[in-house]
């Protein structure tokens, strides 16, 4: 009997101090969804306004339809210097798009040599980390320099190498704890019966860790999607990229826009939540370079 | 047909096909470290001509930098924010990771919202938080509810609150990542020590210390490490939000490595720097890799029937 309220009492302070971290965690979220949606003249009030009456989508025509679209209502300040989320959005999905393939591409291949074959020591792979480690600033003003001699910057395949590279080692590691967890057997059969490494790679190893493959460029391209610093020194009116604009958004002179900046907000980061949410039992894996996995 | 046979056996397509990126990646990246080392040695001003027309200054502006008082501030500054956040987001992730430890009803929604924070892109942070701690913004709202009168702080106006607003803001988005993996730690760890030191009447903080612990160290000492050093490199965050203000009072390293740059255009200068932090945060990162490889092992050991 005592056992059991004790049981109860625990169960209900878990419950508690969760609660109390959803709270915290999920609030800022909940704050820039519902700012999205509210008029101008709610955006400053005090005591803040919480839940948006009446709910409008104007902020959202107005940033991801174009600004001329829609008569602007008085209380509407339309920033003056230039932007396109929409363009932008088109960026950022094709460079972490392909970014993303590639490296995902090149991971696969390295993680696959590197398991069967032993193309290279594990230790020596494990270097790869350093690229991800250092912090991206220390190289940016020599890459910039560089980029520029090479005149890539701000361009697609420029981003698309840098964000490449800078990938490659989640990639490698995040696809080489999936494939170590295929049989080795099941290839060697395959060979024993006449296909050849390549064959047997493609047509038994890849179909068995296909969902992990996936988790992986879902992965990457989190990564990419998000990426601030290098999109901001090496990216201007053709390549800019999402993240980019929306932080070009906030130092318009106008003064705040914080509905407007909301609606852009939520069209950045919902998808990346939700990709996000797909693919939650692999995340562990990723960020941990496929040394922790998730039963 | 020897030879064809000898390549195969060492891996034939996987060979080359793999590594002929990697080493065009580095071939890609080498310049960038020589154009580094070159920078540090030239005063070059982006403005009077190209880069290979700077003049040659020697280790003077390696001098400079090393002396200089800010950009020490800013470095210690760096670490300490590094070190705070890490230690927070360690201390809240590993309590959260015992709380759902075991089953119960909602855990999974639990563990799904939770890690709403580390998916959400950084520059969105900053932002939204901008909102949250706007004097007029809610966080000051909810605070004068549960205090007599009005509270209108300026989080982002003083130099110890915009500081350690910086720090807690890390915290909320990164304690999700020390969950995630501690988590994981915590149901791959083998149940048998941890029952047996029951049966032999431990307590539950002697389990804690002696079984628990020792058996998760490795895998603590991975978030540690991978949450110190992305601390130490977070950029977005800072510069959406205070841009290294108020002053210079929440100037880390790559917002001052970004304003010399970019800002003060004294590329040559900020190029020094970087190799002084490239050459401290390298040496970091190669004990940090000697230290991960070390605990691999025994992850690997310890997530072997983990997978799948």
């Amino acid at each position: 009997m005592q056992r059991g309220t004790k049981r109860k009492f625990g169960s209900v302070i878990r419950y508690a101090l969760l609660s109390i971290w959803l709270i915290i965690s999920t609030f800022p979220i909940y704050w820039m969804v519902s700012t999205a949606f509210k008029l101008p003249e709610q955006w400053f009030t005090w005591p803040p306004t919480w839940f948006p009456t009446p709910p409008t989508v104007e902020n959202f025509a107005i940033v991801w339809a174009g600004y001329g679209m829609f008569a602007p209502r008085p209380g509407f300040a339309f920033p003056s210097i230039s932007l396109d989320p929409l363009y932008a959005l088109g960026n950022s999905a094709f460079i972490a798009g392909s970014a993303t393939l590639l490296s995902v591409t090149i991971g696969l291949l390295l993680a696959y040599g590197v398991s069967r074959y032993k193309i290279l020591p594990e230790h020596r792979m494990f270097n790869l980390l350093m690229l991800r480690m250092m912090p991206p600033i220390v190289i940016a003003i020599p890459l910039v320099i560089w980029y520029s001699t090479l005149k890539l910057l701000d361009t697609w395949h420029g981003m698309i190498i840098i964000y490449t590279i800078t990938t490659i080692p989640y990639a490698v590691w995040m696809t080489k704890s999936f494939i170590d967890e295929v049989p080795e057997e099941m290839e060697q059969a395959a060979q024993l019966l006449g296909a050849s490494k390549l064959r047997a790679f493609v047509t038994i190893v890849v179909p068995l860790i296909r969902s992990g493959v996936v988790a992986t460029c879902m992965f990457i391209l989190i990564l990419t999607w998000s990426e601030y610093l290098l999109g901001l020194v090496m990216t201007a009116a053709n390549a800019q990229t999402l993240p980019v604009q929306l932080s070009k958004f906030e130092g318009t002179q106008e003064g705040r826009l914080y509905g407007l900046q909301s609606a852009l907000s939520v069209g950045v980061t919902i998808p990346l939540i939700i990709i996000g949410l797909l693919i939650h039992k692999h995340l562990v894996r990723g960020f941990s370079f496929g040394m922790i996995r998730r039963q | 047909m020897a030879a064809t046979s000898r390549i195969r056996k060492k891996g034939g397509f996987f060979r080359w096909g793999a590594l002929t990126p990697l080493v065009l990646a580095m071939a890609f990246l080498i310049p960038v470290l020589c154009l580094q080392i070159y920078l540090t040695l030239h005063q070059w001003t982006a403005y009077l001509g190209p880069w290979w027309t700077a003049n040659f200054v020697g280790l003077d502006l390696f001098l400079e930098v090393v002396t200089e008082e800010r950009f020490l501030a800013a470095l210690a500054r760096s670490f300490v924010f590094a070190g705070l956040s890490t230690l927070l987001s360690v201390l809240l992730g590993f309590g959260l990771a015992f709380l759902l430890q075991k089953p119960f009803r909602g855990r999974s929604l639990y563990y799904m919202l939770f890690i709403i924070p580390m998916l959400t892109v950084p520059v969105v942070i900053g932002f939204t938080f901008q909102m949250l701690l706007y004097q007029q913004g809610p966080i000051n709202q909810i605070l004068s509810f549960f205090v007599p009168g009005e509270i209108r702080i300026s989080w982002l106006g003083e130099p110890i609150p915009a500081f350690a607003t910086m720090v807690l803001i890390e915290v909320w988005n990164w304690t999700p990542f020390v969950m995630i993996i501690m988590l994981a730690g915590l149901v791959s760890m083998p149940k048998d020590p941890v029952e047996a030191a029951r049966v032999l009447g431990a307590s539950r903080w002697q389990i804690f210390a002696h079984v628990t612990l020792p058996l998760l160290k490795p895998v603590l000492v991975l978030a540690i490490i991978l949450r110190f050093l992305e601390a130490l490199a977070e950029f977005p965050k800072f510069w959406a939000i205070t841009q290294g203000g108020p002053g210079t009072f929440t100037e880390t390293i790559p917002v001052y490595l970004y304003l010399t740059a970019w800002d003060y255009l004294n590329v040559s200068k900020a190029a020094a720097m970087s190799y002084v932090v490239l050459l401290l945060v390298g040496t970091i990162i190669y004990f940090a890799i000697r230290t991960l490889l070390r605990q691999k092992r025994s992850l690997d050991v310890m997530f072997a029937k983990a997978g799948g």
